[in-house]
């Protein structure tokens, strides 16, 4: 059965990569309907902690904790999480609707109807172009931005984790990601951001975790202006 | 949570559907396959008798070379993009990704094969009328090992560098034990040899594919683990 939760937590976040030490012990916990901005220079393991809390791979060493119960059981927990990265993970000889259709269904939609309502849903965040129905290869890289943050979107995940979602996007799209993140937050959703866009975060984000060499260097402090 | 037969069926068809519209790897792989028929025919015909000793082989190296060319594509795609990752995050169970794999790779490399066999027949000169359901048995059932096989270790080229390098000389030597009864079996059936004869190759090429699956379900998620 799918899990539910209201909160992730990860405790002594232990990632090496070789003799490369990624994260070193991070523990923190993540409250729904929050938006945390995580920052920190490049290399600092951002990326590396929302990998992990993506169930994408496993720590060297701690645990995440999806409410109470750990994640070593991490199918029970992937229909709801959402994750976008720095690539679209996308099939690109598929269409936007194609790819998104294909991912519904991935996540157990078998309606059709139920399909098509979530495309609806996103098609704030996606636009009405004519780029949707055309193979996603073909597109920009504001366009699969967008395509990602649909995908990551589209069954309503409890965890939301986006990585640069920003990059690529016009002044528009970051108007819209951002009306989409209230809406999110409005429902009770965890969310986690990645973004060197200081002002993006400064508009939409409840708290900040500063990430340094691996470690949280200080949390919950308020956005800065 | 999606049962893992739908689920396998799923990414089954999202291969086929991408297959059907790009057409790349029937293209890539069946061009490939039929230039080996044909440069072989050239190469090793010399009369019918020794014809049909030799076809066989023939069949069976082009069912091999375009096999790996058709693993490495069908990875490709899951590459592109970082596709796979995509499909790691939907709750389908690990095993259904391989499963799907390898029932799309079977369904594209079975029409490869099955090609290559009739352009066998026709270069080599092989009377395929009484042995034909033997002859084509052999060859699907060894495509099945085959494709077990090539997916496990297709998904290798989704993580490594070394990729069609990596697949290559990892796979060649596992499928050669499936290949050599194929290929005996083959040419046991183009003798003449009765269903009950040929028995033990079925037999085997059986055990190949069903250590092969089992492998590839044990071991896949392994693989694709970042």
């Amino acid at each position: 059965m799918a899990a539910d939760f209201e909160q992730v937590s990860v405790k002594r976040l232990v990632k090496t990569y070789g003799t490369t030490r990624a994260l070193r012990g991070v523990s923190h916990s993540f409250c729904a309907g929050e938006i945390t901005h995580l920052e920190g220079e490049n290399g600092s393991g951002k990326s590396t902690l929302l990998r992990l809390m993506a169930l994408l791979g496993r720590p060297t060493s701690g645990e995440i904790y999806f409410g109470d119960e750990p994640a070593s059981e991490p199918q029970r927990f992937r229909a709801q999480i959402g994750y976008s990265g720095h690539e679209p993970m996308v099939y690109p000889d598929l269409s936007a609707r194609e790819n998104l259709d294909l991912f519904a269904r991935f996540y157990g939609y078998r309606d059709k109807e139920e399909r098509l309502k979530r495309l609806a849903r996103l098609e704030e965040l996606l636009g009405h172009g004519a780029y949707l129905g055309r193979p996603a290869r073909t597109y920009s890289r504001g366009q699969l931005q967008r395509l990602s943050l649909g995908r990551a979107l589209l069954h309503s995940p409890r965890l939301l984790l986006l990585d640069e979602p920003t990059n690529g996007l016009d002044r528009e799209g970051l108007e819209r990601l951002g009306r989409i993140l209230d809406q999110e937050r409005a429902r009770g959703a965890i969310i986690l951001l990645v973004t060197h866009d200081e002002r993006f975060a400064s508009a939409v984000c409840d708290r900040r975790i500063r990430i340094h060499h691996g470690k949280i260097l200080d949390a919950d402090a308020a956005p800065g202006p | 949570m999606m049962t893992l037969l739908r689920a396998s069926l799923l990414v089954a068809e999202k291969d086929l559907r991408i297959e059907f519209r790009t057409k790349e790897l029937l293209s890539a792989a069946g061009l490939f396959a039929a230039l080996v028929v044909f440069i072989a025919s050239l190469a090793f015909y010399l009369d019918p008798t020794e014809a049909r000793r030799i076809a066989p082989g023939v069949v069976y190296v082009a069912a091999a070379f375009s096999g790996v060319l058709a693993f490495g594509r069908s990875f490709a795609r899951e590459r592109e993009f970082e596709a796979m990752r995509g499909l790691r995050l939907t709750p389908i169970p690990r095993a259904a990704i391989y499963l799907g794999k390898c029932i799309a790779t079977f369904a594209m490399l079975s029409l490869i094969n099955l090609g290559a066999l009739l352009l066998v027949a026709l270069f080599f000169h092989l009377d395929l009328e009484r042995p034909l359901l033997h002859v084509a048995a052999f060859l699907l059932l060894t495509t099945a090992g085959f494709t077990a096989a090539g997916c496990l270790f297709g998904a290798l080229t989704v993580v490594t560098r070394a990729r069609d390098l990596i697949l290559s000389v990892v796979l060649f030597p596992l499928l050669t034990p499936a290949i050599l009864i194929g290929v005996v079996g083959s040419r046991e059936a183009l003798d003449g040899a009765t269903g009950s004869e040929l028995g033990v190759w079925y037999l085997l090429l059986s055990a190949f594919f069903a250590l092969a699956i089992g492998g590839g379900l044990t071991l896949f998620e392994l693989l694709i683990e970042d």
